[in-house]
C-alpha cells in the first residue's frame, strides 16, 4: 500500500515539477467550475421566468369575461416546461425541445420556441454545460495529463529499475492509476457541489448520489484508458498518439455515427405527414362543432330513446354539448394513437444511438446522465402527456359546462343578434376548472431503474478497463 | 601544397548563460584526418553540429571548401556526408530503401549496382540487404550509414563517435575504410572519446576540454600518433 | 525540382502503414458523412413529394364538400416546404432545429408558422456527423496528429541531424513532406464530397467555393501546426508536448470561442420571446369576438382599405369578419414578430463576427451558408411562407367581401407555393 501511495505521490511532484499537468488541471477545474456557475445561474433564470410565464397564462386565463364556454375551448392555455433541478448540470435535450405549448380544442400543437432555435447557432458541436466538459473535455485532460505516466519511466530506465528491486508492476500501475483518478476528481468537485445544491433544490439523495457516483465510475475508466494507452506503449508519442486518437473516436466520432446511424436506419416521417392520416381519421369522426353531422346519428337516437323524446331540443341537457363531448373524446383517442406512435418511433430511434454506449463510454455516460438527471427523451415525451393530459381535462369540463349550463335554444340562436350573443355565455367562475400546470421530471425510482441498463454499459466499460490492464500489465517488462 | 578544407575560427557557442564552445580554432586540410578528442559535455558534438547548421555559432565562423557555415549551410550539406553516434534510419524500410531514400534527399544517383558494392565494402551480409531495418543490430545499422556515406562520394566526411558500440572486429575494419577514404582524397573531421582508436587513423588529434581546444598532437612522419602520450594528457584533463 | 521531391516523399509516406492507415479512415468517415448527407436528403425530398403529393389531393377533396369560400378557406391546407439544396448534404446546418416544412391555412399566420415539425431532440442533442462537421471540427485534429512532429519526430527517432545533413535543401524536405500529408489529408475528404456534389449535380462555382473553404482551414491549420512544431522544437519541447498546445489552440478555437461568445451574445442581444409573439396573436384574435365588429374593420381597413365598401354583415357571424380578425389579429402582432425575427438576425450578424475569431465556426458558417442550410436561409423560407400566406389572402379576399355563389371553378386560380430560394 505504502508502495502505491510513493508512486502515486511521485507522480503528483513530477506534475508540479513540469507544470504542463498542473496548468492542464487547473484549467479542468477552471473549465468546471465556470460551467457549473453559468449554467446553474441560466436555468435559475429559466426557471423562475417559466414559473412566471405559467402564473400569468393561469390568472389570464381565469380572468376572462364570461363568454360562450366553447370560446374558451378555442381560447386555449398555455403550459411551459420548467427545467428539473438536476438540469443545471446535464441540459440534455431541454435545449432542442420547446419549452412551451399552446393547448387547445380539437388539436393537439408541437412544443415551441427550443432554445437553440433562438441562440446564435454557435453551440452546436460545443456547449457550456458542465455535462460537456465532464463528458468530452475531461477525458481529454486526463489524457494531457497522464500519457506518459508509465512511457516516461520506461524511456527514463526508472520503470527498469524499480521492477528489479522487487518493486511489483501492479503496485506501480495502481499508483499511477490513482494519481490520475485523482486529479480526474478534482475536476469533478464543481459537479459534485453543484449537485448538492440540487440535493438542496429538491432532487432525491438516491438521485443525486447515483448521478455524482455515474460521472465517478466514468472518470474512473477513462482513467484506466489512459494508464491503459501508456502501458501498453513503448514510447510517450505513441501513447499519445493513440490515446488521442482513442478520444476522437469515442467522444467524437461514435456519439455522431450513433445519431446518424438510428436517423438512417429508423427514418421518421415526421408530425406533418401523419396529420394527414390523422386528418383523414378524423374526418370518419364528424365535425363536432356540426351537431347535424350524420356522425352523431347514432348518438341523437340513443339519446332520444334514452329520454323518451323526439327532439334533441327536448333533451335535459344541451345537444350540442353532448356532441363536442362526445367527439372530443373520440378525436383525443385518434389524436393519442398518433401521437404515441410517434414517441415510440422517437424512442426506438433514441434506443439505437443508445446501443452505442456498448462502443463508447462517453454515449452510455450521457444517456444515464441524461436519465438520472430527468432531462432526456422520456421526460420530454411525460411533458407532452401531461400537457395533453391537462389539455383534455380543461377541453371537457367546459364542454361540460356547454352541456348542463347552457341552454340548447339560447345556444343555437346565439349569431342572431347582439343580445342573443350576450344570452348565450356562461359565468367566468366556470373557467376555474383549469386546474394549474407543475410539471416535474418522472420519479426518482423510475428514473433509477430506467437508468440500469446504462449503468451495466458504464461497469462494463470499468471491467473491460481492469481485464485490459491486467493483460498488459503482464507485457510491461 | 596543404588545401584547408574544414576550418574553424575563434569559434564560440553559449546556450542560454553557459559558455559551450570558446574560442575554437582548427584546421582539416584535404586528405587528412583530424579527430577531435574530448570526455562527456567536452562540446564535441557541439562543434560536429555547429559545422552541420544546427547550431548557429554564438561569434567566430567555420566554414568548410572556403564556404561559411552560417551563409552557405546548403552548399556545406551536398559536400559532406555524415555519420551519426548512434545510427538511426527508418525501421519500416529496409536497408537497402533507407540508402535509396536518403541517397534521393540528397540529390544523389547511384545504381542498384554501385549500392550493392558498397554494401559489400562495408562487409553488411547479402540476405540482411532486403530485411526492414527494424530488425538490424546496431552494428549492421552503423554498417548501412557507413555505406550511405560512401556512396555520397562526398569530399568531406563528419563522423561522430564513429566506433562506439562496435565489436574489436568491427573496429579494425572500419578504420582500415577510414584510412582507405583519406589516402583516397576524402577529408575526414570526427569527434570520439576513444583515444585508442583516435590514435590509429587520425593524422591529427585536437584535445577539447570544457569548451576549450588544450592540446594538439600530430604523427611524425609515418609514425601513429603516441597512444600514451594523448591518454596522459587526456585523462589528466579528466581526472 | 519540387514536383521530384514531392515525388519521393509520396513514395516515402505511402510505406508507412500509420499514415496510410490514418489517411484511409479519414476517408472512410468522409464518404460515411456523405453518404448520410446525400440519404438524408433524398428521405426529406422524398418527403417533400410525398407531402406534395397528399397535399393536393387531399385539398381537392376539401374543397369538393364545401358550400362557401369562408369554409373552403377554413378546411383547406397547404403544404409549404424548403427542398434542400444541392449541396445540404455536405452541412446540414439548422435543418434539424429550425423547421423546414408546414401546413398552413388563411387563419392567423402567427399563430402557425413557430409551430416546428423537429428532428428527435435526442438526436439533435447528439448532432449528424456531416461533412461541415468533419471539416470544421476533425481536421485541426487531424492535422495536429499527423504533421506536430514533422521535425520533432525525426528528432526523437534520432534522425534528424542525418536528414537534415543529407537533405540538399532543408526546407525543402520538410516542405514537401507536410505537403504530401496535406495533399493526402485533403483528398481522403474531399473525393467523396466531389463523388457527392455529381450525384446531386451542385452548381460548380458553389462546389469549388466548398473546396476552397476546405482547403483554406486546412491550410490555415497546416501553417500553424507547422510554424508551431518547429518553434517548440526550438525551444526544447518534446512532441507530445507539442500536439498539447495545438490541441489547446483548437480547443480555444472549437470550444471556448464559440461557448463564450454565444453566451456574451444571449446575454447582449435580447429581444420579445417567441412566447410573446403567440400570446399577443392569440388575445387579439380572441378578444375580437367580444368586441363591437368596428374594432376589427378598423384594423384590417388600415391595410386592406379597398374593402371599406363591404364591410356590411348579415348575421353576427359572417367569414369575411372572421377572416378580418385574422388579419387584424396578425397585425397587433406584427411588430413584435418583427422584432422577434429581427433578435434572430442581430445574433447571427454577430455570431458571424465572433466566428471571425474561430475558424471552425467560420467554416461551418461559411458551409452551411453556401448550402443554404444556414439561419439566413431559414428566415428566407419563412419569409417565402409568408408571401405565399399573403398572396393566399388576396386571392381569398375578393371571394368574401364581394359575396356571390360559390363555385369550385373560381378556386382553380388559388396560388400555389413556390420556393423562391433555388439552388
Amino acid at each position: 500500500m505504502s508502495i502505491i501511495k510513493s508512486v502515486m505521490f511521485d507522480e503528483w511532484r513530477y506534475w508540479r515539477r513540469t507544470k504542463v499537468a498542473t496548468t492542464v488541471i487547473l484549467i479542468g477545474i477552471a473549465l468546471a467550475l465556470a460551467s457549473v456557475i453559468v449554467n446553474s445561474i441560466e436555468v435559475r433564470q429559466a426557471s423562475a421566468e417559466r414559473t412566471e410565464l405559467q402564473r400569468i397564462s393561469e390568472q389570464t386565463f381565469f380572468d376572462q369575461p364570461d363568454r360562450h364556454p366553447h370560446r374558451m375551448v378555442h381560447y386555449g392555455h398555455y403550459v411551459f416546461r420548467t427545467p428539473s433541478p438536476l438540469s443545471i448540470i446535464e441540459p440534455g435535450v431541454d435545449a432542442f425541445t420547446g419549452t412551451a405549448m399552446f393547448l387547445e380544442g380539437h388539436q393537439q400543437n408541437t412544443a415551441m420556441f427550443s432554445e437553440q432555435r433562438q441562440s446564435s447557432g454557435l453551440t452546436r458541436f460545443s456547449s457550456l454545460s458542465p455535462a460537456f466538459m465532464l463528458q468530452v473535455l475531461v477525458p481529454l485532460m486526463l489524457i494531457l495529463v497522464g500519457y506518459s505516466c508509465v512511457t516516461r519511466e520506461r524511456e527514463a530506465g526508472t520503470l527498469h529499475v524499480m521492477i528489479t528491486q522487487g518493486v511489483k508492476v501492479r503496485d506501480i500501475l495502481a499508483g499511477k492509476f490513482f494519481s490520475l483518478a485523482g486529479s480526474g476528481m478534482l475536476m469533478l468537485a464543481p459537479l459534485a457541489i453543484a449537485s448538492l445544491w440540487a440535493g438542496v433544490h429538491g432532487e432525491s439523495l438516491a438521485i443525486t448520489a447515483s448521478f455524482v457516483l455515474g460521472y465517478v465510475v466514468y472518470i474512473l475508466v477513462w482513467s484506466a484508458i489512459v494508464l491503459w494507452g501508456s502501458t501498453i506503449s513503448s514510447r510517450s508519442n505513441a501513447s499519445f498518439a493513440i490515446l488521442i486518437a482513442l478520444w476522437v473516436v469515442l467522444c467524437i466520432l461514435v456519439p455522431r455515427i450513433a445519431s446518424t446511424t438510428a436517423a438512417s436506419l429508423e427514418p421518421s416521417p415526421g408530425k406533418l405527414e401523419t396529420d394527414f392520416s390523422v386528418v383523414e381519421e378524423l374526418r370518419a369522426l364528424g365535425d363536432g362543432h356540426n351537431a347535424s353531422d350524420p356522425a352523431y346519428e347514432k348518438l341523437k337516437q340513443d339519446l332520444l330513446s334514452q329520454y323518451g323524446v323526439d327532439d334533441v331540443a327536448d333533451l335535459p341537457m344541451n345537444f350540442r354539448g353532448v356532441v363536442l363531448t362526445y367527439s372530443e373524446k373520440k378525436l383525443t383517442d385518434v389524436l393519442n394513437k398518433y401521437a404515441e406512435a410517434r414517441m415510440d418511433e422517437e424512442l426506438s430511434q433514441a434506443e439505437i444511438a443508445r446501443q452505442f454506449g456498448w462502443l463508447s463510454p462517453m454515449v452510455s455516460m450521457r444517456t444515464f446522465s441524461m436519465m438520472i438527471a430527468g432531462t432526456n427523451l422520456e421526460n420530454h415525451h411525460r411533458f407532452l402527456r401531461e400537457a395533453e393530459d391537462l389539455r383534455f381535462d380543461f377541453v371537457q369540463a367546459l364542454n361540460h359546462a356547454h352541456e348542463h349550463d347552457l341552454d340548447y335554444h339560447t345556444d343555437i340562436n346565439r349569431y342572431v343578434n347582439d343580445d342573443t350573443a350576450k344570452a348565450a355565455r356562461v359565468d367566468a367562475s366556470h373557467w376555474q376548472v383549469l386546474s394549474s400546470f407543475d410539471f416535474a421530471p418522472e420519479s426518482a425510482q423510475f428514473r433509477l431503474s430506467h437508468s440500469l441498463r446504462y449503468a451495466l454499459q458504464l461497469l462494463l466499460w470499468a471491467g473491460l478497463m481492469l481485464a485490459l490492464i491486467k493483460r498488459a500489465s503482464r507485457g510491461v517488462m | 601544397m596543404s588545401e584547408p578544407v574544414v576550418v574553424a575560427e575563434s569559434l564560440n557557442v553559449r546556450f542560454a548563460d553557459q559558455c559551450v564552445l570558446d574560442d575554437v580554432g582548427f584546421t582539416v586540410n584535404r586528405g587528412e584526418v583530424f579527430a577531435l578528442l574530448g570526455g562527456n559535455g567536452a562540446g564535441k558534438s557541439t562543434t560536429l553540429k555547429t559545422f552541420l547548421g544546427t547550431v548557429a555559432p554564438t561569434s567566430g565562423s567555420a566554414s568548410v571548401l572556403g564556404h561559411s557555415v552560417t551563409s552557405d549551410s546548403d552548399f556545406i550539406r551536398s559536400k559532406v556526408a555524415y555519420l551519426p553516434e548512434s545510427v538511426m534510419l527508418y525501421g519500416h524500410l529496409t536497408g537497402m530503401e533507407n540508402i535509396e531514400y536518403f541517397l534521393s534527399l540528397a540529390d544523389v544517383k547511384r545504381s542498384a549496382s554501385d549500392i550493392e558494392a558498397a554494401l559489400k565494402r562495408v562487409a553488411l551480409q547479402a540476405d540482411t540487404w532486403h530485411k526492414k531495418l527494424a530488425d538490424y543490430s546496431k552494428g549492421m545499422r552503423q554498417k548501412t550509414a557507413i555505406a550511405l556515406a560512401l556512396l555520397r562520394s562526398a569530399p568531406v566526411l563528419f563522423l561522430d563517435e564513429p566506433t562506439s558500440g562496435l565489436d574489436p572486429s568491427a573496429i579494425d575494419e572500419f578504420n582500415q575504410l577510414v584510412t582507405a577514404l583519406s589516402e583516397a582524397g576524402s577529408t575526414v573531421f570526427m569527434v570520439t572519446h576513444d583515444v585508442y582508436g583516435a590514435c590509429q587513423v587520425a593524422h591529427r588529434i585536437g584535445l577539447l576540454d570544457q569548451g576549450k581546444i588544450v592540446g594538439v598532437f600530430e604523427r611524425n612522419g609515418n609514425e601513429l600518433i603516441d597512444t600514451e602520450q594523448v591518454h596522459t594528457a587526456f585523462a589528466k584533463r579528466n581526472a | 525540382m519540387l514536383f521530384a521531391d514531392f515525388y519521393r516523399e509520396m513514395r516515402f509516406l505511402s510505406k508507412q502503414r500509420y499514415i496510410v492507415l490514418f489517411l484511409s479512415a479519414v476517408f472512410a468517415l468522409s464518404a460515411f458523412a456523405v453518404w448520410s448527407g446525400l440519404h438524408e436528403t433524398k428521405l426529406q425530398q422524398a418527403t417533400i413529394e410525398r407531402l406534395l403529393e397528399k397535399d393536393s389531393v387531399d385539398r381537392e377533396n376539401v374543397l369538393a364538400g364545401q358550400g362557401d369560400y369562408g369554409s373552403a378557406a377554413y378546411y383547406s391546407f397547404h403544404v409549404t416546404y424548403s427542398e434542400p439544396s444541392s449541396l445540404a448534404f455536405a452541412a446540414m446546418g439548422q435543418r434539424d432545429t429550425f423547421p423546414w416544412k408546414h401546413r398552413i391555412r388563411m387563419l392567423a399566420l402567427e399563430g402557425q408558422i413557430y409551430e416546428t415539425d423537429a428532428e428527435n431532440p435526442e438526436l439533435s442533442l447528439f448532432g449528424r456527423f456531416d461533412f461541415a462537421f468533419i471539416v470544421s471540427v476533425l481536421l485541426p485534429i487531424f492535422v495536429i496528429l499527423l504533421l506536430h512532429d514533422l521535425r520533432s519526430g525525426e528528432k526523437e527517432a534520432g534522425r534528424y541531424d542525418l536528414l537534415v545533413a543529407s537533405a540538399k535543401k532543408q526546407h525543402k524536405l520538410w516542405l514537401s513532406r507536410a505537403l504530401v500529408i496535406t495533399t493526402g489529408l485533403a483528398l481522403a475528404m474531399l473525393v467523396p464530397l466531389l463523388v457527392g456534389a455529381a450525384i446531386t449535380q451542385a452548381p460548380l462555382a458553389k462546389t469549388v467555393a466548398m473546396v476552397l473553404i476546405t482547403l483554406a482551414h486546412l491550410l490555415f491549420w497546416v501553417v500553424v501546426t507547422v510554424i508551431a512544431g518547429r518553434m517548440m522544437l526550438a525551444r526544447g519541447q518534446n512532441s507530445p508536448r507539442i500536439a498539447s498546445a495545438l490541441l489547446g489552440v483548437w480547443l480555444l478555437a472549437t470550444v471556448i470561442v464559440p461557448v463564450v461568445s454565444d453566451t456574451l451574445i444571449n446575454q447582449s442581444i435580447t429581444g420579445p420571446n417567441g412566447g410573446e409573439v403567440v400570446l399577443t396573436q392569440r388575445e387579439a384574435v380572441n378578444g375580437a369576438w367580444d368586441q363591437p365588429y368596428s374594432v376589427t374593420w378598423d384594423e384590417f381597413l388600415k391595410t386592406h382599405p379597398e374593402w371599406a365598401d363591404y364591410t356590411d354583415m348579415e348575421s353576427s357571424f359572417d367569414w369575411k369578419w372572421y377572416y378580418g380578425f385574422q388579419q387584424a389579429g396578425d397585425q397587433h402582432a406584427a411588430e413584435l414578430s418583427k422584432a422577434y425575427r429581427d433578435t434572430i438576425v442581430r445574433k447571427d450578424v454577430a455570431a458571424g463576427k465572433a466566428s471571425l475569431m474561430s475558424p471552425a465556426m467560420l467554416t461551418q458558417r461559411l458551409m452551411s451558408s453556401l448550402a443554404s442550410t444556414d439561419i439566413s436561409a431559414s428566415l428566407a423560407y419563412e419569409q417565402d411562407v409568408r408571401d405565399f400566406h399573403a398572396s393566399l389572402r388576396q386571392f381569398y379576399y375578393p371571394l368574401l367581401f364581394k359575396g356571390g355563389e360559390f363555385e369550385l371553378e373560381q378556386l382553380a386560380d388559388m396560388p400555389l407555393y413556390q420556393q423562391r430560394l433555388s439552388n
